[in-house]
């Protein structure tokens, strides 16, 4: 096969399309020409970036532009025009001050206890949104300070100083005595705690004398349990 | 296929959307063979409305037995592109060593951007230079097959000559790039050189 040869056929050779026996003489005639290997490779280089190569992306308004070259402007739609009302509203700088300002007075009606769905003609009285509001935030603030109560760790915290302040100096380290069978305490300890054997549940006898804690409402969580010996 | 006539159907019975349905599914392609013709993204989107319009005005001579739509679409912007090509030819011989000296110089080497974007933008600056060298024959077989990947029969049709001289003018056209290619590589390394301290 000569060089002119192998160039006309080197298409059809990189595309698969030859003959079994034309492919063979053509792998024949590349192993021994330099020449011919490297123009085989310059049109499989050639073809590759071609199938790489993107396509070029055309401007956004050339289909708008062909459009109104051949059939003229286009009505718009109900729906394209009533989106054209909507887009200005949606664009951030006015769709975030609405949402703000409808969270706001989500917020304050809430406060207020007003029922837009069975409003009254009190409920219209300003007078009347600052007492529920005023009322919502006592009740709010009590129910915050219940759960706060109500959680372990405070409970285990407080109990822990009240131990302290009730210890003389240098006893800190001192574990709290567990209470005695029979209901008895230790004196100067005021208060005892202990981990019941039987439900593993902390219990807190605390004396007849000794202050309660601040408790609102019915207490939760953990027993407190006034002075109940522990079997 | 079945999508193309039922928006040509659509379309010939005044339906504007069926147009812009049309529109938006070819004129991508269509823009692009323009451009790999001219190499100008201006002028090809001026060639891609006159294709257009000349696909809209003559939109019912069209015949589903000589080939798909798509074919016929790419014959109407070959002989378009082929009717400027001959129009504008003088235009493009008396300044067309200077423009392509003064492109490639401004163009700078691959080496000189570490990102990954410039290169490939840089490689295909380079094909539209290499296919913009080529003669027009050969320059929209290649096109055709490599760029819209469309079989020999397709170009046979849209270019109206035999399969055989497609054949063979994709091949002279993927040796002839090769050629141009290496001579315009060829030309990048001294100066790449030179530039090195």
């Amino acid at each position: 096969m000569t060089h002119l040869e192998i160039e006309n056929l080197a298409s059809d050779y990189l595309e698969g399309l030859l003959e079994p026996s034309s492919r063979a003489s053509v792998d024949a005639h590349l192993k021994g020409c330099a020449e011919c290997r490297e123009l085989m490779g310059d049109v499989r280089h050639v073809m590759e970036m071609c199938q790489a190569a993107e396509d070029v992306e055309p401007k956004p308004w050339l289909v708008p532009k062909i459009l109104r070259a051949t059939i003229g402007e286009r009505k718009p739609t109900w729906g394209e025009r009533l989106a054209a009302y909507i887009r200005p509203v949606l664009q951030p700088r006015v769709a975030y001050p609405i949402a703000m300002t409808v969270f706001t007075f989500s917020i304050l009606v809430n406060a207020a206890g007003l029922n837009l769905r069975s409003l009254r003609f009190e409920d219209l009285n300003p007078r009347t949104w600052v007492d529920r509001a005023n009322r919502q935030g006592h009740l709010m603030y009590a129910h915050a300070e219940k759960f706060y109560y109500d959680l372990r760790v405070v409970y285990e915290i407080e109990s822990r100083f009240r131990l302290l302040r009730g210890q003389p100096n240098g006893q800190e380290e001192a574990t709290p005595k567990a209470t005695p069978p029979g209901g008895g305490s230790s004196e100067g300890a005021p208060s005892d705690q202990t981990m019941a054997s039987n439900g593993g549940a902390w219990t807190e006898a605390v004396s007849d004398n000794e202050p309660a804690f601040p408790t609102l409402g019915n207490q939760t969580g953990f027993t407190r349990a006034r002075r109940s010996p522990i079997p | 296929m079945e999508q193309d006539l039922d928006l040509l159907r659509r379309c010939l019975a005044g339906e504007n959307s069926a147009w812009e349905g049309l529109l938006r599914v070819y004129t991508r392609k269509i823009y692009n063979l323009c451009y790999r013709f001219t190499g100008r993204a201006e002028e090809a989107e001026d060639l891609t409305q006159e294709v257009f319009i000349k696909i809209f005005q003559t939109l019912r001579s069209f015949d589903v037995t000589q080939g798909s739509f798509s074919t016929w679409l790419h014959r109407v912007a070959r002989n378009h592109l082929v009717d400027h090509y001959r129009r504008t030819k003088k235009d493009r011989m008396t300044g067309s060593i200077e423009e392509d000296v003064e492109t490639y110089e401004a163009t700078p080497s691959p080496g000189a951007s570490p990102h990954g974007q410039v290169e490939a933008r840089e490689r295909k600056e380079q094909l539209q230079r290499a296919l913009d060298r080529l003669s027009p024959d050969l320059r929209e077989a290649v096109v055709l097959r490599d760029l819209h990947d469309l079989d020999y029969l397709e170009i046979a049709q849209v270019l109206g000559v035999p399969q055989g001289t497609v054949k063979s003018r994709i091949n002279r056209g993927r040796l002839e790039l090769a050629r141009v290619l290496k001579r315009m590589e060829g030309l990048r390394g001294p100066a790449e050189a030179g530039s090195e301290p």
